[in-house]
């Protein structure tokens, strides 16, 4: 789908140090174990005290972020906002069922389960932005991010000059990371920036919010171009995800030299990057792949940190926490995310300088 | 009343406020300390689960829950002897 969307500011909370824009984002934050968790802002002062007291903690990153995001872009209003998000508000649900269990289904506070669904984020942002126009959120599973976009598309496709809020956000609770655990999911004994380097069964887990403010026009100021957008759902051979890729360049218009840098999604599973190679060598030797992963660990929004990843290296001329200069512009090259979920279901974005 | 005011800024999370910052006499909605109905109901969850009082009028409410005195008036008032 092409999706003709320009960026007019990106904002992210992540494991990594990336809430306050900068030049370069040379600190990289390790993690050992089996789980990268997020850098968190002081919401003191980002967040009206008396509001903070009822926000978990995804509720704080979700909108934390999404100001940030209309700070960074010299916004006070939108015409929408749109959220994806696979897990919701996790830890209101853990309390508020856990109330309900203990307190045998008697005297339940109201707090925790108001806040314990879906739509939270996004309806929070919205009081906060005192923001009455169209409000949605997605629980796609690993396609939340893109199902919110995808619906972004939509929308800046039934108003003139439109500015919409999407954005996606996942925690990690000690209760979903014990739950997934089981499954064995994750691995021991790995040092995050080496997860995507040495393969093995299991991953690490991660979590984060990323926001970014888009636009049907060319403000000035605009940072980057979302030139389009793909998923494929349940692929069944690598042909068929070859096929899928190579289509998705077609309808954008690009060729194979016109990709300067890949972010790939992998996340050091071994039985999960086999995918990989193949996809890559569409490209090769032709564009630079990096991983994102081991900066965010893997959780189904995980596509818009690297989307955040992406954005970032367009607006500073490098790639965030490599260090690795990529001027695209003047090359007019782009940018491919290439992500595949734990279930092997693929997505793909193009981006590109303004 | 210093023990409720203690159980109060626990139900509520009011993170930034010690006991000693809530005056006895003053108004716990809108000018006081600027509760919402969501507080109101917190409260009377509170009044069940820690002195096992059910407050079955509504409209008592706002006399009740007008400030920590009155809270704790209504507490002594309606506790169930042990």
């Amino acid at each position: 789908m092409r999706t003709d969307l320009y960026i007019l500011s990106s904002a992210a909370v992540s494991p990594q140090e990336s809430f306050e824009l900068k030049d370069r984002y040379e600190n990289i934050r390790e993690y050992q174990g089996t789980k990268l968790t997020c850098i968190e802002p002081d919401y003191k002062n980002i967040l009206d005290p008396k509001l903070i007291r009822r926000m978990s903690r995804v509720i704080r990153m979700g909108a934390a972020t999404a100001l940030q995001c209309m700070k960074s872009a010299n916004r006070l209003e939108v015409d929408g906002i749109i959220t994806g998000t696979a897990y919701g508000c996790l830890e209101d649900t853990i309390t508020f069922l856990n109330r309900m269990v203990g307190n045998k289904e008697e005297m339940l506070t109201p707090t925790a389960f108001i806040q314990s669904t879906h739509n939270t984020v996004a309806a929070q942002i919205a009081l906060l932005l005192k923001c009455n126009a169209y409000n949605n959120t997605f629980v796609q599973k690993s396609f939340s991010f893109e199902a919110a976009l995808t619906d972004a598309v939509l929308l800046s496709r039934e108003m003139e000059n439109c500015v919409i809020l999407t954005g996606a956000v996942d925690e990690l609770t000690e209760t979903s990371h014990a739950i997934i655990s089981r499954f064995n999911k994750y691995r021991e004994n790995v040092v995050s920036s080496k997860m995507c380097e040495s393969p093995a069964a299991g991953t690490m887990a991660g979590e984060g919010a990323a926001f970014f403010l888009l636009s049907n026009q060319n403000h000035s100021g605009a940072i980057a171009r979302l030139d389009g957008m793909s998923m494929l759902y349940d692929p069944g051979k690598i042909e068929d995800r070859k096929y899928w890729l190579n289509t998705f360049l077609d309808e954008n218009d690009s060729r194979r030299e016109d990709i300067g840098l890949i972010l790939v999604g992998r996340n050091g599973d071994s039985s999960h990057d086999q995918l990989y190679p193949e996809l890559e060598s569409v490209f090769s030797p032709l564009a630079n792949c990096f991983t994102y992963k081991n900066f965010c660990g893997e959780y189904p929004t995980s596509t818009s940190f690297a989307m955040w990843m992406a954005t970032e290296t367009i607006r500073t001329g490098t790639l965030p926490l490599y260090n690795q200069p990529f001027n695209l512009q003047d090359e007019k090259k782009k940018i491919l995310l290439l992500s595949s979920d734990i279930h092997g279901h693929n997505s793909a974005f193009l981006l590109s300088s303004c | 009343m210093h023990d409720l005011k203690v159980q109060i800024i626990a139900q509520l999370n009011l993170q930034d406020l010690t006991p000693e910052d809530i005056g006895d006499d003053q108004a716990l909605f809108v000018e006081g300390l600027g509760l919402d109905s969501i507080d109101a109901l917190e409260l009377i969850v509170l009044l069940q689960q820690q002195y096992k009082i059910k407050l079955s009028n509504a409209e008592e409410g706002p006399k009740v829950f007008r400030s920590v005195r009155t809270m704790a008036e209504y507490i002594t008032a309606h506790q169930p002897k042990a």
